[in-house]
């Protein structure tokens, strides 16, 4: 287990070591998959970089709201603002993962993990990306698309931004127990109403049911204009069943995942419609 | 890079040990400083057997690179109670039958302490939360509870 550990002391000291040691660089958050596969004794990492001091933690309001990369679980669980994002961190693990687990470290999570992903793309989240030279700010939906190898090697992800919510939102995960489980499927969604009871904006985003959490824009499309009632609620949960693209894995089978879309995006909808 | 050396306060004394750079915690605490009582379970974050305090907050030592005790506080089960003095909740785990094979205790016990901690009066649920990482094969949980809420009973009374 020789390897070189980097534990740099702010942001500019790790965008540094990004710079100098580029793509053999593991970047830990909070290193609870990490250091999981690293115990398994099947991962050996060279190089290693951990955020964990680089003083990148915090939740800041300054006309929207910034939450730091490496906030833990357990505060993005307090965000009393964002209801559905706090519900979805206190829905991972159990209390000690949720004081390692890291927000930014969630969002680098394969599926059916990271569910942290689900909220934020209905809450239209953005994600800053610096490196040594530049900083870019991109959508959440433009990040997790992002093929990995056509990522930046020399970018950090430092901060999560969320504009003020509007509408209400509702958040349900399916998973094999109450706590600690990846997911079957998670479903967020916030719709915001019109004067008349109409549908003027949605947002429907889904996770474990693809090779990235998504929203789900043709079931999206099709709530607007409509109010939330039984047929709205069913046309949507249907749609959402053929936008999703499941996979097998030892949690579930992509058939069942397809069908718990349904199901998930029909409860979650109701709750909105009460 | 060879060996990297940290210095933490290990259940209230300072300890400075030489790691390997990727060490867990758990790894450090088990294996150079011969401190058993917190287990090496599934290594993955599934089962909190090796859950121990970092400045009074519950993490899975298995999961934390021992480099980042660096300067923190860390309390394991050795660090609050033994045989003859056993902490309020080893009491009740051995007075509630709380524990079968024992291998979940450890971890069970420190992550009820973090809890009693911030909240000397929880209700059965609240514990339940709290336990929600720390997985018992010999599906003792009724009896850990049991055991937990003697504990809150306890604090009240007195």
């Amino acid at each position: 287990m020789n390897a070189d550990l980097f534990i740099p002391r702010s942001l500019d000291e790790a965008l540094s070591v990004v710079q100098t040691h580029g793509a053999g660089l593991l970047v830990m958050g909070g290193g609870t998959m990490m250091m999981a596969h690293i115990n398994e004794g099947i991962f050996f990492p060279q190089k290693v970089m951990s955020l964990a001091r680089a003083g990148l933690s915090g939740v800041y309001r300054n006309g929207h709201t910034q939450i730091g990369a490496t906030t833990h679980l357990t505060d993005v669980s307090q965000i009393a603002d964002y209801p559905i994002l706090a519900e979805a961190a206190f829905q991972i693990g159990g209390p000690a993962i949720r004081n390692m687990g890291t927000i930014g470290g969630n969002l680098y999570m394969p599926q059916p993990a990271g569910d942290l992903a689900v909220p934020l793309l209905a809450y239209d989240a953005h994600v800053e990306l610096a490196s040594a030279s530049a900083s870019r700010t991109i959508s959440l939906e433009d990040f997790l698309a992002e093929p990995r190898s056509h990522r930046g090697v020399h970018e950090l992800l430092v901060a999560v931004h969320l504009p003020d919510p509007t509408g209400y939102a509702a958040y349900l995960k399916l998973g094999r127990r109450e706590a600690n489980t990846p997911s079957v499927v998670a479903v967020g969604v916030r719709v915001v109403m019109d004067k008349q009871g109409q549908i003027s904006d949605a947002r429907l985003a889904l996770g474990a049911v693809g090779s990235f959490a998504f929203r789900a824009k043709n079931a999206e499309a099709a709530l607007i204009g409509q109010s939330l009632n039984t047929k709205s609620i069913a046309d949507a949960a249907q749609i959402a069943m053929e936008e999703s693209n499941p996979f097998t894995d030892a949690l579930a089978t992509a058939w069942y995942r397809r069908r718990m879309v349904g199901v998930f995006v029909k409860r979650t909808l109701e709750q909105l419609a009460k | 890079m060879e060996s990297i050396t940290v210095t933490f306060k290990l259940n209230g004394k300072t300890t400075a040990v030489a790691i390997e750079p990727l060490e867990s915690l758990r790894t450090v605490l088990r294996e150079h400083l011969h401190l058993h009582a917190t287990k090496a379970g599934c290594g993955q974050g599934g089962c909190g057997s090796c859950t121990v305090l970092v400045n009074a907050e519950p993490v899975l030592s298995c999961l934390m690179l021992a480099a980042l005790a660096d300067g923190q506080e860390i309390t394991t089960l050795e660090g609050i109670g033994t045989a003859q003095h056993m902490h309020p909740l080893q009491a009740a785990f051995f007075d509630r039958f709380a524990a079968q094979c024992g291998y979940c205790s450890p971890g069970m016990i420190m992550a009820a302490k973090a809890l009693l901690d911030k909240n000397p009066h929880p209700t059965r649920a609240e514990i339940a939360e709290a336990l929600a990482g720390n997985l018992c094969r010999c599906t003792g949980y009724v009896a850990i509870l049991d055991a937990i809420e003697d504990v809150v009973t306890q604090m009240q009374e007195a």
